[in-house]
């Protein structure tokens, strides 16, 4: 059971927070203020913080637990909505949520954040008529074929399964690819995309996995 | 003597007194000192006056009556010692010359009657040069006669040039008397000017915070009583500066504190919606729970806008523009919107050209624009079941096929928002153009 520590000084929200997360499956460790809260850090694998805290406010108790546990993922929750305020918590915060929240926006950002952090992607996913084995980097055909991509071709499928159900525009793509900022009218991202899809689709006409999206970018659903 | 260090005025005034006094009080002194510098050359037994000349030489001829040729020259010597640039001569009774000062000077030896009358003749009349009396000795005329002539250069008198000295000197000193008077005038106005200037240049200098520093006050007339007044002003503003930072600092706390005190509630309430929600109610009670849910949105994102719009009109909204290619910043906007659009089964129109179309705006706010004019889209023009974006002619444009803007009477609340839009393109130089009819509504994003 992953361990959460949750510091929060409302009582009625820590114990709306804390019912959720607990049906979800976490064990959370409330605290209602932030002193001790490096000190209460054991072997919790995420934090989320209020930024109003009485006494250590929430950025200087986040910077506190980030310098001691650097490894920690930090949720910082907050009814503060400036961008301001945002800029300054992400400085050493991994997510950012305004109050009101859902508690259901608060829970998927969770596990995106415990995820991130164990590098817990599956070992295999499935998409369309390919099964991607990650850990192993390796593609096969439903029928057992094995796929084999160029370097390039691999890091732009890879990327767009590390971030499925989003489109990525060119621009980005091509900058975690390249490494580079794009030029517009550069065409080696479209050439890639279009060996690339050559070698997974069934009809590389009409593409099934990698999607265009018109004017914007690429997709890959799962 | 402090009125006079305190009023400028009164100093020119005293300059120009001075100066018009000096010329009454001057010449009677320069005058006196004249007359007693210069020597009184008026030695008695000399004289210029030709009139003068010619008695005194007449009564010398008198007085020469029976003398010897001896004491002729003795005579001659002693007149020659009071008239040096003279010629004396002296012709007997026969016409012979027996006697001539300066030795070189050439006339002849022996004076026949013509000759006589001819001399007489030239050196007649009051111009001529030198200035001739002949003169004969004793009562009659058997003694002979003699003559002395003076050159007219020698008949000046000293004092008639000292007469000439005197007015070229008068005139000198009125002279004298004008420049000094213009010299001091024109340093009393250059030491005005210069210290005016100064002072402008301390009150135009702005260090930043355009308050300027306070100046040096040296002297207490009109211009250093004109600094005290600009440094009060100075010290005030300052005050007013610092007072109006802590009433800014109180006000940002006090929204931020605000904003946090509603938020929370607003949370809580969310969180027992949800509760509720996960009960077995009926489906009226669902509805009513999705209800609360989404005024609980509604809240939030007016507070939001509440907020920004206070900000914004108070100028203290974080800006930042750069160069921003907007292409990009669109496509990237979108791209958060379009499974939104997609799961809503809207037609996507994209029209954006694949080159950079650089606008020098803070891409935060474009940003939240965009998202605002979506989110528009999304909640009030789904029945339209389209949304286009273009790029089209410098301009951006955003499409919906919705009631109209005047038919979104069941959602509102996108008034502030559009308010915060509105400042935000207000104030990063953008025009914008909204045209909105029952089919449909256009959004149009010019740079000025």
């Amino acid at each position: 059971m992953k361990k959460i520590l949750y510091l929060e000084d409302d009582l009625e929200i820590g114990r709306i927070v804390k019912e959720d997360l607990e049906q979800r499956g976490y064990f959370v460790h409330w605290l209602t203020s932030g002193e001790g809260a490096v000190e209460a850090l054991k072997d919790e694998e995420l934090v989320i913080l209020d930024v109003m805290l009485p006494g250590l406010d929430g950025f200087t108790v986040g910077q506190r637990l980030k310098r001691h546990h650097p490894e920690v993922p930090i949720l910082m929750l907050s009814a503060r909505t400036s961008v301001d305020d945002k800029l300054q918590g992400l400085n050493f915060a991994d997510d950012y949520v305004t109050k009101p929240f859902h508690p259901e926006e608060l829970a998927a950002r969770i596990e995106v954040l415990l995820r991130r952090n164990q590098r817990a992607m599956p070992e295999e996913i499935r998409v369309g008529r390919l099964i991607v084995n990650l850990t192993e980097n390796r593609i096969l055909t439903q029928s057992g074929e094995e796929i084999l991509l160029t370097a390039k071709q691999h890091q732009i499928f890879m990327y767009l399964l590390r971030h499925p159900n989003q489109i990525l525009t060119k621009e980005q793509l091509y900058e975690a690819v390249w490494g580079a900022s794009f030029l517009e009218g550069d065409k080696s991202l479209m050439v890639h995309i279009r060996y690339l899809r050559e070698k997974i689709e069934e009809q590389p006409s009409e593409p099934k996995i990698v999607e265009t999206i018109r004017g914007i970018g690429y997709r890959v659903k799962l | 003597m402090k009125k006079l260090r305190q009023s400028l005025l009164i100093q020119y005034v005293l300059i120009i007194l001075v100066a018009t006094m000096f010329i009454p009080i001057t010449v009677p002194a320069l005058s006196i000192l004249f007359f007693n510098f210069t020597p009184e050359d008026d030695s008695s037994d000399r004289y210029y006056n030709g009139t003068d000349i010619e008695q005194m030489w007449s009564s010398t001829a008198k007085e020469l009556g029976g003398a010897t040729e001896e004491q002729i020259r003795d005579k001659f010597l002693e007149m020659k010692g009071i008239y040096p640039e003279a010629s004396l001569y002296f012709i007997d009774e026969e016409g012979q010359n027996r006697l001539k000062y300066p030795e070189s000077l050439e006339i002849p030896q022996h004076w026949s009657a013509s000759y006589a009358v001819d001399f007489m003749k030239k050196n007649r009349g009051g111009e001529v040069d030198p200035f001739t009396v002949v003169s004969f000795i004793g009562d009659d005329q058997g003694e002979g006669f003699i003559v002395l002539q003076i050159p007219r250069s020698d008949m000046v008198s000293p004092s008639s040039i000292n007469g000439e000295l005197y007015n070229y000197f008068i005139i000198g000193t009125f002279i004298l008397i004008l420049i000094g008077f213009i010299v001091i005038s024109t340093l009393f106005f250059y030491r005005i000017r210069k210290r005016l200037l100064h002072l402008q240049k301390v009150m135009d200098t702005s260090e930043g915070n355009s308050i300027p520093s306070a100046v040096e006050v040296k002297h207490q007339d009109e211009i250093g009583r004109l600094g005290q007044s600009f440094n009060r002003m100075v010290e005030e503003l300052e005050t007013g500066r610092k007072r109006e930072q802590e009433e800014e600092k109180l006000r940002k706390e006090l929204i931020a504190n605000l904003s946090h005190d509603l938020r929370t509630p607003l949370t809580t309430i969310r969180g027992h919606a949800y509760r509720l929600k996960k009960e077995s109610l009926s489906e009226d009670g669902q509805e009513s729970v999705d209800l609360i849910d989404e005024k609980v949105n509604f809240m939030a994102e007016l507070m939001e806008n509440l907020l920004s719009y206070t900000l914004l009109h108070a100028g203290k909204y974080p800006y930042h523009p750069e160069e921003v290619d907007i292409v990009r910043l669109i496509r990237t906007s979108f791209a958060g919107w379009y499974p939104i659009f997609e799961n809503m089964k809207f037609k996507i129109e994209l029209e954006i050209p694949d080159e950079r179309i650089v606008w020098n705006i803070d891409p935060q706010w474009f940003h939240r624009i965009l998202d605002n004019f979506f989110q528009n889209v999304y909640r009030h023009a789904g029945n339209g079941r389209y949304v286009g974006i273009k790029i089209e002619n410098r301009s951006v444009i955003i499409e919906d096929r919705g009631p109209g803007m005047s038919a979104q009477s069941g959602k509102k609340g996108a008034g502030v928002g559009l308010s915060v839009v509105s400042l935000m393109l207000k104030e990063m130089q953008l025009n914008w153009d909204i045209d909105t009819s029952e089919q449909g509504t256009t959004m149009k994003i010019t740079p000025k």
